[in-house]
């Protein structure tokens, strides 16, 4: 802060106090401020996941985008999960699940393996937790696990498979030995399998809404969970339940030698839930390796290309593996079917009721990657068509028109948007665009609800009202605005450039200069501030370090120092500066750099780690894992 | 309504027509609890929430509307009935007619081609309206309906409230004037927050409830007895309003609604000095703020006189003025004023009426506790200054030909230890620091010019070892601060 200095004087409030008992807001990064160490990262992904208080398919995209982008901190994403739905109330625990679900199937590696090693004892846990509904949707995830994996087979891993259904499901036999029907099937079972398996169905329509097949399946299947639900025999249920298995499961055979999973590294745009539309693979065929390959190699690199071709033709991939598994299913079911009938418990002729819905879903899953571009075009659109429709309105600004003249104001008061917010009753556009509004207002709304629910018992008060100077420049909510909250809404300008200072000097904080062998006891101070520099070990490139060190000329500075030398000395500073930015990504012997006066010497970079336990000569000064927001320490620093 | 639910023995449903409102007041003590079951309501511009309950207490008076029919769920209101004449068809039509100038000016700053229509030669500027009426005439109503409205749009348009009247407190206290920019609709709850509430550090559902106003402090509920101070008061305010919205495209373009005190409309005994001090003021308004519109509510007399004087250069409209405006007693303005600093200090809890427990409502803002802190000062740490006399008759009351000997603007400053300061127990406006610490740009008259930080109750002197209690609503020093009293006074109840 101190290139700062007239900032200082310029942001303090009336009252240094006034801002504190609303950190601001920044604490919670959006998007677009990427995290630069895995500590950073796990408090902001953490702070996101704390959003997730119900089946919000925005949010769960959101997250398992964010940790796609983040994949090589996968294991902090795993753990952040773990801790938060073991940490949060049972009734909110199921969304958590959803994103595990949509993680492992979307990006799966590295998810899939992560999570793998935690899933057991998780969801067990939490099945025992949760209440009678929740478990029935756990179950029915639980089924989409079997064949969740990109090559169609237990999403975790047999093991982790087999050892969550054993845990809900005792009695069940052996995974893998599905055609015993011996043992005791309970009706709730088999009802999710049966949803799942309609699920399933539904959505291969999707991908050929013209197919008759399907379309004959799924009415097929509710007719039979409608019988399932109001109450069948002990036998029959074995009986629909061994048949669904061996519709759905891909390979019984435990002898073939799991296929290698190929790392497909999906360079795509993210698809969501593509993994739904890969489609059942026919009973009892056992796939030789070559198959499973060539099955990668044809849907799973570009499963954008699928979404491509939404106007009913399908993709020359999907026509590759649908139909192949259409037959065995369609006798399996339609056998049981005709069964039933004959004993006189279904009529022939039914609809499905759910398909229409599903579809819809689908629709918008399918246009979430134009969603995405469009919106600042879509916006421009909104704005376009408000206008257009506003000037339409004949309103004359005189007394005795304005009496007599009827209004459409509920057009656009509430036909325009029809969805409400359940909290405060604004309301928003069914656009896309309105969708997205709807969600960072609700993200206000989740922020001060926990902010609610940690404050218990503290005392608040009346803030001070803002100086002029302040009042004027403080921009307003926008729609992009995020941190929708008084006390971050302090001059945005001031706000980026103390975090960008900030960030500069972490960076700063970050240069370290490799002890040469031998030196490893002696006294090395800076010439700046003649502090001694203490040795650290670097545990990635197990070499003694100088932490915050730069090597000019053969001295050792402390980079923070050497900057704020600098910075008195004269002009450079602003340059120098961003010199060290760009030099992040750390190429020695940059003749670029070292002409440039004062001549910097070989000094790395490491990215701002926060090493726990590792002492910084600096440390205090701007504690950049600890997520204290910066503004807060100038506020603090000139009272 | 469940059998089991205990309180639905005092629950009563209302079925509303489309275009009908229904309208309620609330005696001292009691609190109302709405409902909506079906259907779409708003109360003054705000949509209810489907299914979530609203609280109402502090002696409110309002009404529920709606465009298209509801049916509402009523707990134990004190005077209930239903309209089926509104003037919402006139509000509606204004509100259209601005949104057009709204989107007018966004388009020709945006430099986007409007669509040819009949008025396509006028220069499109944003509205920036003047609400004038006589009292109880439900200026404040309409100026609320109408930013509710811009706000509900859906097109992030952020109006600039601007209170004009120091006899209502708004998100603030009374006695001062204010703008506050709003992002969000404007709740109704109490009577001491008609305008929604200064920001806390207690979270808030409602974004209105969160405002940061820009505030000067004019200390007294009648215009009449500084019409100098208030002219230059409401220039600063504009000054200062125009600054921020040259900065802000989309704020400019969504405008400014001024509420203004019912003195600007008529006086009872109407004297030719203050008429002119009326007339003065509304001049001063609309200079300041550079308005285009006047809205008159229900007055003829002043509708036509606006019309005479502006409208050559600006859209005078006359509004029809609503049937359900209440008449408010002197009694029942200093209960609000009271009410109003209590919960600017204290914060504001509404009880959900018999039968309905505290839990079923579960809003936050229904509930707000606020601790502000009390502190020891020595004399002089703090200065406190009087603008003008204290008791200061009007110029016009003076003898012929006699001058004061001190001047409506002068700053006094006070001597807490002076019997006579009137410091005990009175409201004080701590301004903020001097933008400008060099001693050259300093000027006497500066106070005049500084907005308010936040207020202060002294509420106690001790004057054996010189110190002074204040009562404020954060903690903090006041060392080298100043501070203006004005007539209101308030105690610990």
């Amino acid at each position: 802060m101190s290139i700062y200095p007239q900032q200082q004087a310029y942001s303090q409030p009336p009252f240094p106090h006034a801002y504190l008992p609303q950190p601001p807001s920044y604490a919670l990064p959006s998007s677009s401020v990427y995290p630069v160490d895995p500590a950073t990262f796990r408090s902001d992904y953490t702070a996101r996941l704390a959003g997730l208080t119900d089946n919000s398919r925005l949010i769960i995209q959101g997250l398992s985008m964010y940790a796609h982008d983040f994949s090589r901190w996968g294991d902090v994403v795993t753990q952040c999960i773990e801790a938060h739905i073991r940490r949060v109330p049972p009734e909110i625990k199921l969304p958590a699940f959803y994103l595990i679900d949509a993680l492992s199937k979307n990006v799966f590696d590295p998810y899939a393996g992560h999570f793998a090693s935690i899933v057991v004892p998780l969801f067990l846990e939490t099945y025992q937790h949760v209440d009678q509904q929740t478990r029935g949707k756990m179950e029915e995830m639980l089924l989409t696990w079997r064949t969740g994996s990109p090559n169609g087979r237990e999403l975790f891993g047999v093991g982790p498979q087999v050892a969550i259904e054993r845990g809900i499901w005792p009695s069940n036999p052996a995974h893998g030995s599905s055609h015993s029907v011996n043992a005791f099937v309970s009706k709730s079972q088999v009802l999710s399998e049966l949803e799942f398996t309609l699920r399933q169905k539904e959505r291969s329509l999707q991908n050929n809404p013209y197919d008759p097949v399907a379309q004959n399946h799924i009415s097929i299947l509710s007719q039979l969970r409608r019988l399932v639900e109001a109450g069948v025999s002990q036998e029959e249920l074995a009986q629909i339940l061994a048949q669904l298995r061996t519709l759905v499961r891909p390979t019984p055979t435990n002898a073939a030698p799991q296929p290698s999973i190929p790392k497909y590294t999906n360079a795509v745009s993210y698809p969501p839930s593509f993994t739904y539309h890969q489609t059942v693979v026919p009973a009892g065929a056992s796939l030789p390796h070559a198959q499973y390959s060539q099955h990668h190699g044809l849907i799973y690199p570009n499963p954008a290309q699928q979404f491509q071709t939404s106007d009913g033709s399908r993709s020359s991939a999907m026509n590759a593996v649908v139909p192949s598994t259409a037959p065995p299913a369609i006798s399996n079911i339609s056998g049981l079917f005709e069964a039933l009938v004959k004993a006189g418990v279904v009529s022939a002729t039914s609809t499905s009721p759910g398909a229409g819905s599903t579809a819809q879903v689908q629709d918008d899953i399918q246009n979430q990657p134009r969603y995405v571009q469009g919106l600042s075009e879509s916006k421009v659109e909104d704005t376009r068509a408000y206008r257009k429709a506003l000037l339409a309105e004949d309103v004359k600004f005189s007394s005795a028109e304005i009496s007599r003249h009827r209004p459409n104001i509920v057009h656009f008061l509430y036909d325009r948007m029809p969805v409400q917010c359940k909290q405060c009753g604004l309301r928003f556009s069914d656009t896309a665009l309105g969708k997205k509004a709807m969600q960072e207002h609700l993200d206000m709304h989740f922020r001060q609800n926990r902010k609610a629910s940690q404050s218990v018992g503290r005392g608040h008060s009346r803030t001070w009202f803002l100086g002029v100077e302040d009042w004027i420049h403080d921009m307003p909510y926008s729609s992009s605005d995020k941190d929708a909250g008084p006390s971050s809404r302090l001059s945005n300008t001031k706000a980026i450039a103390i975090a960008e200072s900030a960030k500069r000097d972490a960076e700063l904080r970050a240069r370290f200069v490799v002890v040469p062998s031998g030196d490893e006891a002696k006294h090395v101070t800076c010439p700046i501030c003649k502090e001694v520099f203490k040795s650290e070990f670097n545990e990635d490139d197990e070499e003694w370090i100088w932490r915050n060190a730069l090597k000019i000329d053969d001295k050792i500075y402390h980079a923070t120092c050497h900057a704020e030398a600098l910075a008195t000395s004269g002009s450079l500073t602003a340059r120098l500066r961003q010199g060290f930015a760009s030099s992040r990504s750390g190429t020695p012997d940059a003749p670029s750099l070292r002409a440039t006066p004062p001549r910097l010497g070989k000094a790395e970079s490491l990215p701002a780690t926060s090493k726990t336990g590792v002492k910084r000569k600096v440390e205090g000064d701007i504690d950049s894992h600890s997520g204290s927001p910066p503004l807060k320490k100038v506020i603090l620093a000139s009272a | 309504m469940s059998a089991s639910d205990p309180g639905s023995l005092n629950a009563k449903e209302w079925v509303l027509d489309p275009e009908t409102e229904y309208r309620f007041e609330l005696d001292p003590g009691n609190s109302l609890a709405v409902k909506v079951l079906k259907g779409h309501a708003e109360v003054f511009g705000a949509e209810l929430a489907d299914g979530k309950y609203y609280l109402f207490g502090h002696e409110c008076k309002a009404a529920i509307f709606t465009w298209q029919g509801c049916t509402v769920e009523m707990r134990t209101p004190s005077t209930e009935y239903v309209s089926d004449e509104t003037p919402m068809h006139a509000y509606a039509n204004v509100h259209l007619a601005l949104e057009k100038m709204r989107v007018r000016a966004l388009s020709s700053h945006r430099g986007s081609p409007l669509p040819p229509g009949p008025d396509q030669e006028i220069d499109p500027e944003p509205p920036r309206v003047l609400v004038l009426g006589p009292e109880n005439s439900g200026k404040t109503t309409v100026c609320k309906i109408l930013t509710n409205y811009a706000t509900r749009a859906g097109q992030g348009w952020t109006p600039m409230y601007v209170n004009t009247d120091p006899s209502e407190g708004g998100w603030t206290v009374p006695g001062t004037i204010s703008a506050v920019p709003v992002t969000a609709p404007l709740g109704t709850a109490s009577p001491a927050n008609p305008l929604g509430s200064a920001a806390t550090s207690a979270p808030t559902i409602l974004r209105s409830n969160a405002l940061l106003p820009l505030a000067y402090w004019y200390g007294h509920p009648e215009i009449k007895r500084n019409p100098l101070l208030m002219d230059r008061l409401i220039r600063n305010l504009g000054e200062n309003v125009m600054e921020r919205l040259d900065g802000n495209p989309q704020g400019r373009a969504a405008g400014i609604i001024v509420d203004t005190p019912s003195t600007f409309a008529s006086s009872p005994s109407s004297t030719s000095t203050t008429t002119d001090h009326r007339q003065n003021l509304i001049r001063a308004c609309v200079d300041a703020f550079r308005i285009n519109v006047i809205l008159v509510v229900g007055h003829e007399k002043l509708n036509v006189e606006m019309q005479r004087m502006y409208s050559n250069r600006m859209t005078v409209v006359k509004i029809p003025k609503s049937g359900g405006v209440v008449e408010l007693d002197v009694q029942y303005r200093q209960r609000v004023h009271a009410q109003q600093l209590h919960t600017y200090f204290y914060g504001q809890v509404i009880a959900p009426p018999r039968g309905l427990s505290t839990t079923a409502v579960g809003d936050a803002d229904f509930d707000v506790h606020l601790a502000p802190s009390s502190s020891v000062i020595p004399f002089g740490e703090l200065s406190f200054l009087r603008i003008g006399e204290k008791s200061m008759a009007p110029t016009s009351a003076l003898p012929i030909g006699a001058t004061r000997t001190v001047n409506e603007m002068q700053p006094i400053p006070l001597d807490p230890a002076s019997p006579g300061s009137g410091l005990l127990n009175a409201i004080v406006a701590l301004l903020s620091p001097p933008v400008h610490l060099e001693e050259a740009e300093r000027y006497d008259e500066e106070v005049l010019d500084l907005p308010v930080s936040g207020f202060l109750a002294v509420t106690s002197i001790d004057v054996p070892t010189r110190k002074l209690t204040i009562l404020s609503p954060s903690p903090g020093t006041f060392a080298g601060r100043t501070a203006v009293i004005g007539s209101f006074e308030w105690s610990e109840p």
